[in-house]
């Protein structure tokens, strides 16, 4: 099918989210031009379509996408891939706080740096950090997997209840209920099958520098251990 | 939810400021609307004892007089300005030469002594602008595109805690020093902590708007020989709540961010210029932003010149 090109320059993102939801049921592949970091754009689109959009985009990239795959071609701002449920959000370039904020599934890539409380309350999916990512990254996470190739901020993983955090730099310090354990063969594999999807090429040792960041409990606040299971 | 942006060109020479920040903060427009400030730093161009006053009036018979002849009692008025604006209140401006920056505060006082007269600032090294309503209305009522300088900051306001005002829009000045200037998005909530003390050593506060209690605070380390850098990271360690604000003095600007990053701010730099502002889509109208940093909490960061 042809791509379709949404020129963003004058348009609100109301109008850009409805070309692109209008559009959608007849084509697969948009490119947005002239995004100018532009708050919200392509939300909510549940068509397994193909986005490009040209540049930079503000707050709330993809949120509450179910399938569709999107490119940022610049940086994001705050909460890129905000409960989305299904499909990738892929940003070449840095972005904000939130990143992955209470995914239901899919896949958040980020090339460089993300802010603070990466992939926070999030259930499952996943979310790659190709540089370093902020304070409190995993805060109160249920579920799915964290992946930061670079350095992790303070408090690593607080009040994590399930799911994993990968880090293949430094971490800084942890939270409450967070601890560190190394990465046994089947982490291994399962990275090294990740990650080369998405441009990142490890070595086939560097896979064994990883740590990751578990619950230290999964009843953490008010239950007993007895509860655990 | 306010915009905050700032400004500098690093090779401390002139530059068209005024319209880079009007850009910025047109920007940051939907982050608020209620009022929208400029403080455009090195283009005033003043004597070394010369300062300029920005004086809201009502448009009542004779006030304007008053307000001259108090100036007048105390300086002579060198020059003078009237600016329309809305709500049946003109801006008066005025140039004038004082013995000593100490001189300004209670002239500022004097006048604003007088009913329906409020002084929005007084200063000698910065222009400032700051009206109620969109940032494009103010920019066309105060010529903002046309004002030069060498670095500037700005703002734009959703109001929460105070009125919407001139007065109450950002930049909030102090005068414990001179030229010191603040633009915030968020709140300090531990307020009373943070204002006592300073009010305790003699500092005026004219509002309950936490903003003005940042620029005192700031204005304050300042006069005790702290650099803009230590100023700023004193003040993530002093005050509690969700904030990110951005202080303007005679010589660069700086951002500072709460503990827990509750608020945004994003920086960029190149050879030419620096700039900070809550969202990327203010840097991308002075530089490319293929590379931009976010400001991590608690983190503070200044550029002077």
């Amino acid at each position: 099918m042809e791509e379709v090109i949404i020129d963003a320059q004058g348009k609100t993102p109301r109008e850009v989210n409805q070309i692109l939801k209008i559009s959608c049921k007849d084509n697969d592949k948009f490119v947005v031009k002239n995004p100018n970091a532009m708050h919200y754009i392509a939300a909510g689109l549940t068509e397994p379509v193909d986005v490009v959009i040209d540049g930079s985009a503000g707050y709330f990239a993809g949120t509450m996408i179910h399938g569709a795959r999107i490119h940022i071609n610049g940086n994001a701002g705050w909460f890129p891939g905000d409960n989305m449920t299904e499909g990738e959000v892929i940003v070449d370039g840095s972005a904000g706080d939130g990143v992955g904020q209470g995914i239901y599934g899919g896949t958040v890539v980020i090339k460089k740096d993300a802010g603070s409380r990466t992939g926070e309350i999030m259930k499952n999916g996943t979310i790659i950090i190709g540089g370093n990512s902020g304070f409190m990254t995993g805060l109160f996470m249920m579920g799915g997997r964290i992946i930061i190739l670079g350095d992790i901020s303070d408090d690593a993983g607080e009040s994590i209840i399930r799911g994993v955090i990968y880090i293949k730099g430094a971490i800084k310090s942890l939270g409450k209920n967070a601890k560190v354990e190394e990465v046994n063969d089947a982490d291994k594999k399962e990275l090294e099958e990740l990650l080369p999807q998405y441009g990142f090429n490890l070595e086939h040792g560097e896979y064994a520098d990883f740590k990751k960041i578990v619950p230290l409990s999964k009843r953490p606040f008010y239950g007993k251990e007895s509860e655990e299971g | 939810m306010c915009g905050i942006a700032g400004v500098v060109f690093k090779d401390s020479k002139i530059h068209p400021v005024g319209n880079f920040m009007t850009k910025m903060l047109e920007a940051l427009q939907h982050r608020g609307p209620d009022s929208a400030g400029f403080a455009i730093y090195g283009g005033l161009g003043l004597l070394e004892n010369e300062y300029l006053l920005n004086i809201e009036i009502k448009e009542t018979p004779g006030l304007l007089e008053q307000v001259k002849n108090t100036v007048n009692s105390t300086t002579p008025i060198k020059k003078e300005e009237i600016i329309p604006s809305v709500e049946d209140y003109i801006i008066y401006r005025c140039k004038i030469a004082l013995n000593s920056f100490n001189e300004l505060k209670p002239l500022i006082m004097d006048i604003d002594d007088i009913n329906n007269v409020i002084v929005l600032n007084g200063s000698h090294s910065f222009e400032m602008i700051k009206d109620v309503g969109l940032v494009k209305d103010i920019a066309e009522r105060y010529n903002t595109q046309d004002k030069k300088g060498t670095h500037a900051i700005g703002h734009t306001r959703f109001s929460t805690e105070s009125l919407v005002d001139r007065y109450h829009a950002h930049p909030f000045q102090s005068y414990i020093i001179p030229d010191i200037t603040v633009v915030h998005n968020g709140q300090i909530t531990n307020y009373w902590k943070i204002r006592d003390p300073l009010e305790r050593k003699g500092h005026i506060f004219e509002t309950t708007n936490d903003t003005e209690c940042i620029v005192h605070y700031i204005a304050d380390k300042l006069n005790e020989g702290y650099k803009l850098e230590e100023a700023l990271e004193q003040s993530v360690k002093d005050m509690d709540g969700p904030f990110s604000y951005i202080v303007g003095t005679p010589n660069g600007v700086g951002i500072a961010k709460d503990q827990l990053g509750l608020r945004p701010g994003v920086m960029a730099e190149n050879d030419e210029v620096f700039a900070i502002a809550s969202e990327e889509i203010a840097l991308r109208e002075v530089m490319d932003t293929h590379d931009i940093d976010q400001i991590s909490p608690g983190e503070a960061r200044a550029y002077t010149i």
